[in-house]
Order: C-alpha cells, then sequence, then structure tokens
C-alpha cells in the first residue's frame, strides 16, 4: 500500500546527459523522449496494469496525489515534458526562446496537437490554462511554482509569451506535466467542469478517458487525433486497483495483471521464480527521509538534531524498509546526484558515528535520556520496519523513541500546518534543485517552511539558486545549500528506492519514468498470444 | 397494529435523523480535510486554500453546512462526491448492490449450510454428532472473518493454485467472473453466518423436543419423519425467517474488512477509502444509507413476526 | 460459580473442593474452558516464562525464516521471532478488549440501570443515543472514532468501549425495569427505604449476573473487532505486539511467509473459544440456578 506523499523528484537520470537549459529543443522526437523508440512495436492489444495506489480524482488542475498524477500525465499535457536524464523537454511547445534579460520566454507551439474530441488546440488554450492553474484563488496545487509568471500574452495562433517578475531557472521544468496540462480555454467555466474530468478527459495526451470505476479500476483508451503517430501503440490499458502487495503478487503470477510497479521493491525476491515474468530496476528520483520540525521540542536543540543523524545508519534502515533494493543518499535523491548533488563525503553529519553522537547529546544536556515522537503514515509499508530500526539505532545515544502512527489525512493536515513533529516522509521533485528545495525549505512567506527552519542564509542561497542560470555557478550554489542543509539538519534523507516494474514476458518496450508516473506507457506494446 | 408501525417508524426517522447529526459532526472531527489532501506537501498558498475550502463550503459554520446537507437530503439530493464529482446517490447505490449481492449469496450459503448442522444436531442433541457440530460452531464464532479470508487465499493459492480475478464486474456483465471474485469473500463470511444458523437452529429443534405436543406426537408412535416436519419444523420456521433478517444486517455491518481484503467495490470498502480521502459528502450518504437499511430491516423483521406468529398478535 | 445456599457457609472447605471437582466433572466443557483461559491468563501475566527471546528485538539478517526449533512460529519481516510476539501480544491484546468491555460494562451498565430503573426523560434521552450508537457497523465506527482520537492504546480502547457501551446499556435497562416493578421494591420503597439503596442493593445486585454473561457474549465479537481495527492499521502503535497488529504486518507476505498470518490468527481463535466456552457453561449454571 505504499503511496508516494507527493512527488515533485527528477533529476539527472542514468543516461547522465548534461544538464542545463536546452534553448532549441524540438528537433528530438516525442518518443525518443518518453521511452525507447519501439523498434517494430505492434499496433493494438490490451494491457492491465496492477497498481496497489489508486488516483482519488482524475483532476489534473486541482488533485495533487502523486496517484493521480501517474496516470493523467498519459491524458494531459504541458509545454514541456520532464526528461528522464533531468533537463525540460518541449513537448506541446515546438521550441522555446529565452530574452537577454532572461524574464520572457517565448514558446512557439506544435501544430498538430487536437484536444480529445478533435479540436485542434491553439496559443489562447495554452494561455488560458496556465493562467487559470497560476491563479491561486482557482485552488490549484501547483499554483505556488508559477509565482514567478507576471504576465502570459498570445503573439499569435501558434506562439505564447510568458512574462516573469525575476529570472527563474526552473521555469520550464515547472511547464511540465506535473500540475495542469493544456486544456480548451474557457473549459473551468462551468463549475461541474472539474468533475466531469473524472469522466471524460479533455487534453492532447495518447490516452482518454474510457472509464474511471473507483474502488475497481480505470481504462484508458487510444486517443486516434495522437499528434505523434509514432505514440500510443496500445488500443487499451486498464489499471486494476489491488487491495494490498500480497494480492499483487499472486494477481502476477497468475497473469490477472499484465503489469506492476512494486509498492514494495523487496517483493520481487518472491516472485523471481516466476518464469512468465520479467523484473526490471529503474532508478527514480524519490526519497525516503526523517523530517526534523525545529518548533517541536526536543528537537530544537541544533546538537539533538546532528546527534540523530549521527546516529541513522541509513544503509540498515534501507535494508529494513525496501532490502537492498534502492541507493543510499547524502542531500539529494539518487538519480539527482550526478548533476546537483553535493559529494557526500564533504557533507557533515554523516554518520553512523556513535561517539561523537553521545557527545552531542551530552553536550546538549540529555546525557539522563530524552524522549522522541516519530510520526509514521498508516499504508506506507516501509515505515513500519523502517521505524522499529530506527527506534534500535536511537536508543544507545539515549534517544527512546516513540511510534505515533497516524493515517495520512491528518499527516498532511500535520505537515502542511507546520505541526509535523519527528516524522518519516516520502517524497519526490520535478529534477530541478529550486523545485526540490524552495518551497520546502526556503523561510517564510516566499517558501512553505514545513520544519520551521526560519534559516536566513539557506534561504538566501535558495534565491540566489533560483536566479542563477549557468549551470556550473548554479551547482555550485545548491552544493552549498546542501551543506548548510546537512549542518543543520531540518531532514535527513536516507535513500531513494528503486522502482522495481514486474512484468508479463509478452510485454515489450516498457521503460519507467523516474518520476513513477507512466509516460512509459505511450510507447509500450504486446506481443500477439 | 398500524399503530405500532407508525410508534416504530417514528422512532426509527428520530434515530436516523441523530445518527445523520452524528456522523455530520464526526467526520468533520476528523483532522485533516480533503483540502489538505489534494493541495499534499506541494501548495501551501493561504488563498488556495481558501478557494478550495470556499468551493467545498468548508469556509461555512458547520450547523449551517448540516441544515443544508439536510434540506438537501430531504428533497431526496445525497449531494456530490467531493472526490468523483457524481452525484452520491448513485456512487453509494452502485456499491450498495455490490454489498447487497455479497450478503444475499452469504445468507443462501450459510442457509443451506447452518439450518442443516443446527437440525442434525438438535435431533442427536446430547450425543457425539451434536458435540462435533457445536465444536465447529465454537470455532466459527471464534474466528475473525478477515482471517478466515486470509487462510482461504493462502489456501487456495498453495493447494491448487487459484487465486480470485481482482477486477469486479457485476453479475449482469460478466456472471462467471462475478461469482468467481465472490467465492472467497462469500465463504469467508458465509462460516460465521452458517454456524450462527447452526447454532440458532439446534436451540430451537431442542426447545421443541421438549414441547408437550411433539412429546405426545412421538409417544403416540408418529413416524419420525412427520413429527420432524409436522411439528419441528413448522414451529421453528418463523423465528428462523426473523433470524435470516438479523442476519442480513450483521452481514452489511461485516463486510467492511472482507471488501477491502478482496477488492470488492461494496459499501463498506466505499465507507473506509471515502473516510481516508475525507469525500465527506460519500461517507454521510453511505452512512445514512447502511443506517436506513438496518433500521427498515429492524422493523420489517420485528412486524413480519408479529404478523406470522399469531401469539404475538395483540 | 455454585450458588451459595444459606447453610452451606458452616460446611467445612474440604467439602466445598470436593463439591467443586465433582461438578468439574460432570461438565468437561467448563474445565476446557478453565485450561484455555488459565492458559491465556498465565501468557499474558508471565510471557517471558514461555520465551527467552524478544518481541522486538530488530534482526535484519534473519528476517522472514521459517518455523524451526529456535524460532517456533518463524520470524518477521524485520527478523522478530513471531511466537515471542504473539505470546506478549496476548497481554496487550486480551488487556485491550478487557479493559474496553469493562468501561462500556460499567458505563453502560450503569446509564442502563438508571434509565430502567427511573423510566421517563433520562431514559428516553439515553434510550436514542444508544440507538444512534447501535445504528452503525462495529468497524465502520471503530474507523471513525479512531481517526477523530486517532490510533494508539488509549484511544482504541475508547472506541471499543463506546461500540459495545449500547449493548450492556440495553441489557441493564431490561433487567432494570423488571425489577423495578417487582414486590421487594415496592415493599422496601413503602418502609421509606431511599430509592438509591433500592437500586444498589437490590436491583443492581439482581442486574450484575445478566451483564457478567454479556460481557463473556461479547468478549469474542470485541476481540475481532480489536483484530480488524489492528488489521486496518488503526491499532495500537509499533513496536508493540498486538494480534491484530502482527495480522497487519503479515499480509504483504501471505503467501511468502504464512507462519505471519497463521499463529496469531489461530491465537485468537484459541483465545475466543475459551472464552465463549466460559459464557456458555456460565449461562448453563445461571439456568440451572
Amino acid at each position: 500500500m505504499t503511496r508516494k506523499i507527493d512527488r515533485r523528484t527528477f533529476g539527472k537520470g542514468t543516461a547522465g546527459l548534461l544538464l542545463g537549459s536546452t534553448f532549441l529543443g524540438g528537433a528530438r522526437s516525442l518518443r525518443a523522449q518518453y521511452a525507447a523508440p519501439a523498434e517494430g512495436g505492434r499496433r493494438g492489444g490490451k494491457l492491465t496494469v496492477g497498481s496497489i495506489v489508486e488516483p482519488p480524482a482524475l483532476d489534473p488542475f486541482h488533485q495533487g496525489a502523486d496517484a493521480r498524477i501517474q496516470v493523467t500525465v498519459l491524458m494531459y499535457q504541458g509545454l514541456m515534458f520532464e526528461d528522464a536524464s533531468g533537463t525540460a523537454q518541449p513537448l506541446l511547445a515546438e521550441s522555446h526562446e529565452l530574452s537577454q534579460d532572461g524574464l520572457t520566454y517565448t514558446f512557439k507551439l506544435r501544430r498538430n496537437a487536437v484536444f480529445h474530441g478533435g479540436r485542434p488546440m491553439t496559443a489562447a488554450d495554452v494561455k488560458y490554462s496556465y493562467d487559470y492553474v497560476r491563479n491561486p484563488e482557482n485552488g490549484s496545487p501547483g499554483a505556488g511554482d508559477y509565482a514567478t509568471i507576471e504576465e502570459i500574452t498570445v503573439l499569435d495562433d501558434h506562439t505564447v509569451q510568458m512574462r516573469l517578475s525575476e529570472p527563474n531557472a526552473a521555469l520550464l521544468m515547472t511547464l511540465t506535466n506535473k500540475y495542469g496540462g493544456v486544456v480548451p480555454e474557457g473549459y473551468f467555466a462551468d463549475q461541474a467542469a472539474r468533475a466531469r474530468m473524472n469522466q471524460q478527459s479533455v487534453g492532447t495526451g495518447p490516452y482518454m478517458l474510457a472509464q474511471f470505476q473507483p474502488n475497481s479500476f480505470l481504462t484508458l483508451r487510444r486517443n486516434p487525433d495522437y499528434w505523434d503517430e509514432n505514440s500510443g501503440l496500445l488500443d487499451e490499458i486498464t489499471f486494476v486497483y489491488l487491495p494490498n502487495a500480497a494480492s499483487m503478487l499472486v494477481a502476477l503470477r497468475s497473469g490477472r495483471v499484465d503489469m506492476a510497479v512494486l509498492s514494495r521493491p523487496q517483493d520481487a525476491a518472491q516472485i523471481e521464480d516466476a518464469a512468465n515474468l520479467e523484473i526490471r530496476r529503474f532508478p527514480s528520483f524519490n526519497q525516503k527521509s526523517i523530517d526534523l520540525d525545529l518548533a517541536y521540542e526536543p528537537l530544537a536543540p541544533l546538537e539533538v538534531r546532528q546527534a540523530i543523524a549521527l546516529a541513522v545508519d541509513k544503509t540498515k534502515i534501507m535494508q529494513a524498509a525496501i532490502g537492498g533494493f534502492g541507493t543510499v543518499i547524502g542531500t539529494m535523491p539518487a538519480g539527482m546526484q550526478e548533476g546537483w548533488g553535493a559529494p557526500v563525503d564533504e557533507l557533515p553529519n554523516q554518520g553512523p558515528d556513535l561517539a561523537r553522537a553521545k557527545d552531542l547529546m551530552d553536550k546538549a544536556g540529555h546525557a539522563g535520556g530524552l524522549e522522541v515522537t516519530l510520526t509514521t503514515i498508516i499504508g506506507y509499508d516501509w515505515m513500519d520496519p523502517a521505524a522499529v530500526t530506527l527506534a534500535e539505532q536511537l536508543k544507545p545515544i539515549g534517544i527512546d523513541l516513540q511510534i505515533n502512527k497516524v493515517d495520512l489525512g491528518v499527516w498532511i493536515n500535520n505537515f502542511r500546518s507546520r505541526k509535523m513533529g519527528f516524522t518519516f516522509n516520502d517524497w519526490g521533485t520535478q529534477p530541478d534543485p529550486s523545485l526540490l528545495f524552495y518551497r520546502h525549505f526556503h523561510k517564510q512567506p516566499e517558501g512553505a517552511d514545513f520544519r520551521n527552519w526560519n534559516d536566513g542564509p539557506g534561504s538566501e542561497l535558495l534565491d540566489k539558486g533560483r536566479q542563477e542560470s549557468d549551470p556550473a555557478k548554479r551547482r555550485a550554489i545548491y552544493v552549498e545549500f546542501q551543506k548548510r542543509l546537512a549542518e543543520q539538519v531540518p531532514t535527513i534523507m536516507m535513500f531513494s528506492s528503486d522502482h522495481v516494474v514486474v512484468s508479463s514476458k509478452k510485454v515489450k518496450n516498457y521503460r519507467h519514468h523516474p518520476t513513477g508516473w507512466y509516460f512509459g506507457l505511450a510507447d509500450a506494446w504486446v506481443e500477439e498470444t | 397494529m398500524a399503530g405500532y408501525l407508525v410508534r416504530r417508524l417514528l422512532a426509527a426517522l428520530v434515530t436516523a435523523l441523530l445518527s445523520s447529526l452524528a456522523v455530520f459532526l464526526l467526520v468533520r472531527a476528523v483532522p485533516g480535510d480533503i483540502v489538505a489532501q489534494m493541495l499534499g506537501q506541494a501548495g501551501g498558498d493561504p488563498a488556495t486554500e481558501q478557494a478550495l475550502r470556499g468551493f467545498f463550503g468548508l469556509d461555512r459554520p458547520v450547523w449551517q453546512q448540516y441544515l443544508a446537507w439536510l434540506g438537501q437530503v430531504l428533497q431526496g439530493d445525497l449531494g456530490t462526491s467531493w472526490t468523483q464529482g457524481l452525484p452520491v446517490a448513485g456512487i453509494v447505490g452502485q456499491a450498495f448492490a455490490v454489498t447487497l449481492e455479497l450478503g444475499l449469496l452469504t445468507l443462501i450459503v450459510a442457509t443451506a449450510i447452518g439450518v442443516p448442522m443446527g437440525l442434525v444436531a438438535g435431533i442427536h442433541e446430547g450425543r457425539l454428532l451434536d458435540n462435533v457440530i457445536q465444536g465447529i460452531n465454537i470455532l466459527g464464532l471464534a474466528a475473525p472473518v478477515f482471517w478466515i479470508g486470509l487462510m482461504l487465499l493462502i489456501g487456495a493459492s498453495a493447494l491448487i493454485g487459484w487465486s480470485p480475478p481482482f477486477m469486479y464486474s457485476p453479475p449482469g456483465q460478466d456472471l462467471w467472473q462475478n461469482l468467481q471474485i465472490l467465492l472467497l469473500p462469500i465463504l469467508s463470511l458465509g462460516l460465521l453466518q452458517a454456524v450462527a444458523y447452526s447454532q440458532f437452529v439446534r436451540q430451537s429443534v431442542v426447545s421443541a423436543l421438549q414441547q408437550d405436543y411433539v412429546r405426545t406426537a412421538i409417544a403416540k408412535g408418529l413416524p419420525q419423519r412427520k413429527v420432524f416436519f409436522k411439528h419441528i419444523l413448522r414451529n421453528i420456521l418463523i423465528p428462523l425467517v426473523t433470524f435470516m433478517g438479523l442476519i442480513l444486517v450483521q452481514i452489511l455491518g461485516g463486510v467492511v474488512v472482507i471488501e477491502s481484503l478482496f477488492a470488492l467495490p461494496g459499501l463498506g470498502r466505499l465507507l473506509l477509502t471515502s473516510i481516508q480521502n475525507r469525500d465527506l459528502p460519500v461517507v454521510q450518504g453511505g452512512l445514512l444509507l447502511v443506517v436506513g437499511v438496518a433500521l427498515s430491516l429492524n422493523i420489517l423483521i420485528d412486524t413480519l413476526y408479529q404478523y406470522l406468529d399469531p401469539r404475538m398478535r395483540r | 460459580m455454585s450458588m451459595a445456599l444459606p447453610g452451606m457457609a458452616h460446611r467445612d472447605r474440604r467439602d466445598g473442593a470436593i463439591r467443586l471437582l465433582r461438578e468439574l466433572r460432570r461438565r468437561p466443557e467448563l474445565v476446557l474452558a478453565l485450561a484455555i483461559v488459565g492458559f491465556l491468563l498465565f501468557t499474558a501475566l508471565f510471557p517471558w516464562a514461555l520465551t527467552d527471546l524478544s518481541p522486538t528485538e530488530v534482526d535484519v539478517a534473519g528476517a522472514l525464516q521459517p518455523p524451526s526449533a529456535t524460532h517456533w512460529f518463524g520470524t518477521d519481516d524485520v527478523g522478530r521471532d513471531v511466537f515471542a510476539r504473539v505470546i506478549y501480544g496476548t497481554r496487550v491484546t486480551l488487556s485491550i478488549v478487557a479493559g474496553s468491555l469493562a468501561i462500556s460494562a460499567v458505563l453502560g451498565g450503569l446509564a442502563g440501570l438508571v434509565a430502567g430503573y427511573f423510566g421517563r426523560w433520562p431514559d428516553m434521552v439515553a434510550a436514542r443515543g444508544v440507538d444512534v450508537i447501535l445504528s452503525f457497523p462495529p468497524i465502520i465506527l471503530g474507523v471513525v472514532i479512531t481517526g477523530v482520537l486517532g490510533t494508539g492504546v488509549t484511544n482504541l480502547v475508547m472506541a471499543l468501549a463506546i461500540v459495545y457501551l449500547p449493548l450492556f446499556f440495553r441489557i441493564a435497562r431490561a433487567g432494570a425495569i423488571a425489577e423495578a416493578g417487582r414486590t421487594y421494591v415496592e415493599a422496601a420503597r413503602s418502609l421509606g427505604v431511599p430509592e438509591w439503596q433500592i437500586l444498589v442493593r437490590h436491583v443492581l445486585r439482581n442486574v450484575l449476573p445478566l451483564i457478567l454473561v454479556q460481557y463473556m457474549i461479547l468478549f469474542p465479537l470485541a476481540l475481532q473487532i480489536e483484530a480488524a481495527l489492528g488489521f486496518l492499521g488503526l491499532g495500537i502503535q509499533p513496536p508493540m505486539p498486538d494480534w491484530g497488529a502482527i495480522l497487519e504486518q503479515s499480509k504483504n507476505y501471505l503467501l511468502f511467509a504464512p507462519w505471519m498470518s497463521v499463529f496469531p490468527g489461530l491465537f485468537i481463535v484459541l483465545a475466543a473459544s475459551g472464552v465463549i466456552l466460559l459464557g456458555r457453561s456460565v449461562q448453563k449454571i445461571v439456568d440451572a440456578a
């Protein structure tokens, strides 16, 4: 039942392409971006994908749940695409240009993009959609990301201009597929339109909604008018929602589902022996972390936070939580480490170092012991074993760890109201350091500062990093920020878990995107059986 | 009789009204609303939050929200789901159909197993067969339904390599698939209800056998079969019918975990996920239905009992 | 257990013991029930006498081992001994169930007693409240209440107590109504005995056995609800061992490590059937008296 709390991860993929802004994209065909080219791919056929997480709703503008993003990326598209290698590539835009002062972006739009239902997409639709999503009054969780956009202007039917209030090196990555997407102009004028998205899709993507039966299944049908004729090979994709990881394994074995991304990567060991199945690992941009709320009294002293960081043995916790199916990290999700991460050996407070941790606890005046409560979330399977392992690791430094399991809704409520305490977290980012750090760690009111860090120097670095467009300089700024983060310990990033995809051997050419979103299904196909 | 019915109906209405108020207040007391869920760890903008709260009417005082909802309900409108955007009545009705099918099939299975078991045990009161059946009854009452479900899943997979399909299809669409999905849930629920039945029937038979006229009939040398059908079976028929209703109420209330375990899109699972998603209109509508069904079944049972049993007619 | 007759107190103790033994021989069911309940009580009080292993010690390297001579019930996903967890879980699970039922018996019983004895508007109000609680399916009610209160032992106990309160209320109320009409109550009243004294001395004493029987009838049901809530993840907090919570944890390993789900379930069955047997024996003795 593992769910991603919220996914904003991305970064450098395995391909190892250089990061940085590409100002003239559009030459590459989209299929190479969604997945690898499908050599001799067969058209037609159906695919059943098993999933444990179910989207509460399919509205990409207002519903922030990761389970929603996973599937709506097949139906709705933004101007850009979050390439697996960590760059923003043109999607509904054909090309883009940035003015000298770094404040004006001009987008040339794809001319053959058509909405589900047949109406061609124009610049007015793009302006409408982004104006809608960035207006906080419209209630989109993505609104904050677009705060630097000052004005969107239609230059002609196929050209749109965005003017910024200040340079924002992360803008192109913001225009990707997490929130919103381009929908027909005026779509939301009708109050009931939001709800209708659960019955009918109105995007430009390769698949359109056929039927959504909550607590049961979701069926997508190929969009016959899709603008990239090489994409969208399957006739039909059905997501079946299963109750737990064990029934997923049963369903895979028995062939009742053709493919699934394991919610618990270590479950791969339970089906290794199945001859009809193929197991593959893909890197991911998520992070499992321990968050430390500085307003939570026991964690207020810096020494205590540093002692905890030094006492934690990330490898052991990962082993207990997800087996060996992940990568221990420092201050950057594994997939973004190469492009943006500070070298782990240069980071302070990386353990385990019990002697120093104990010293710090003594210095903080807690030689006699300290009681701390860790919050975990019901339904996140990795958290239970991780919590008991963490409790064992903190015992030697005199911390008595109580575990408090709460419902996801309660947890999010605490998190958003900045009362998270000491908690596990499970989140991601689009592959840009500003999108990763800014909202979470910049002090208020610009950032949300969920952990009550309220750090001046750190916030300054985040401001500088967002404005800097030179990739090398930008990287240096973020390395410095990460050192600050590791020094101050408002969070302890533990590990990124791999995406483990199990599929029947008839499924071909599926590549799982590092976000965990199902972009790859647009290019997958099935062998005739 | 009519006066009695009116009184019962009025009492049920008051209960339903109070229950709806209790639900309304309780679900709003659960921390974290749908807005927080939708925004997740992303949007932190207060304006966004406020806009969404306004959209769902969560910015109004609770009593206003309740009266508005109640007014709608009285006009036959259960409102609109906050997540799916569809009318609650349709969502809840669809889920209830699944649960009802499960309940009725369970009832049939439980009756088919439980009644003969109880008859046999009752006739053999105090003898070995009775003791064996009573032992089974105790184990059946003691085992948690969801655990039986787990064991059946393990057993079916380990012994015959079979697992139920996970994609629910209504009986009208694909009956075979439908029955395959329902098989294990019916068995898990059915066992508990069968032993409850068996207990009940055994008790009825035992007490019927102690009745004077039955004793007389046996003493007169009436053939056993005739005694059985004419006196005993007829005697327990009425309580049996009413007991059926009780069992149905129990099944409908007890399906929550089983539906979740076997991925059935029934009312129990709907309520559970709607509570998790903070989709309050669905929770309210669903619980209203559950309460309504339970109350009306109870009235139906009592009325039926009074009607069927001449001794109860006043 | 045996009903005290006036003369009996004078007989010596040995005589009583013999009578008890004779009684037990006539009731094998009761013997079995006492054996099971006795075993569980022992387990709950002295878990360390049954196992040397720790229920909370993590050993990731030794995870998911099948039952063996060292690990009778195998190990779980972080390498804890399942036998030790089940044994230590006995106290946790049973005291949650026993405690919550005791709370609802006291509160529900008292409310029912007062409502039934005095009638009129307190009765009306209480009866409606009870109807409201009863109109919800127990598990859903448990889910909503733990949702409002949060998880954890205290809240779980409260939730279960609320769920079962109405049943005690009804029993006590019915008993009190029946007693209130009896002649001895009238007689006491006419002698000027205060109402509360009649209530406590006479009515309560006669209603108490009913509540006791009800307690035993509800125990297995409450145990199952407790386990179900634990299975839904709404029960106690880790790493505390609890039967339902162990089952919840086991659901990801259903086929791979079935021992994690089989054994805790068997203990639930054992405990519930022990109490059912005990309840039936007690009921028979009460009926016979």
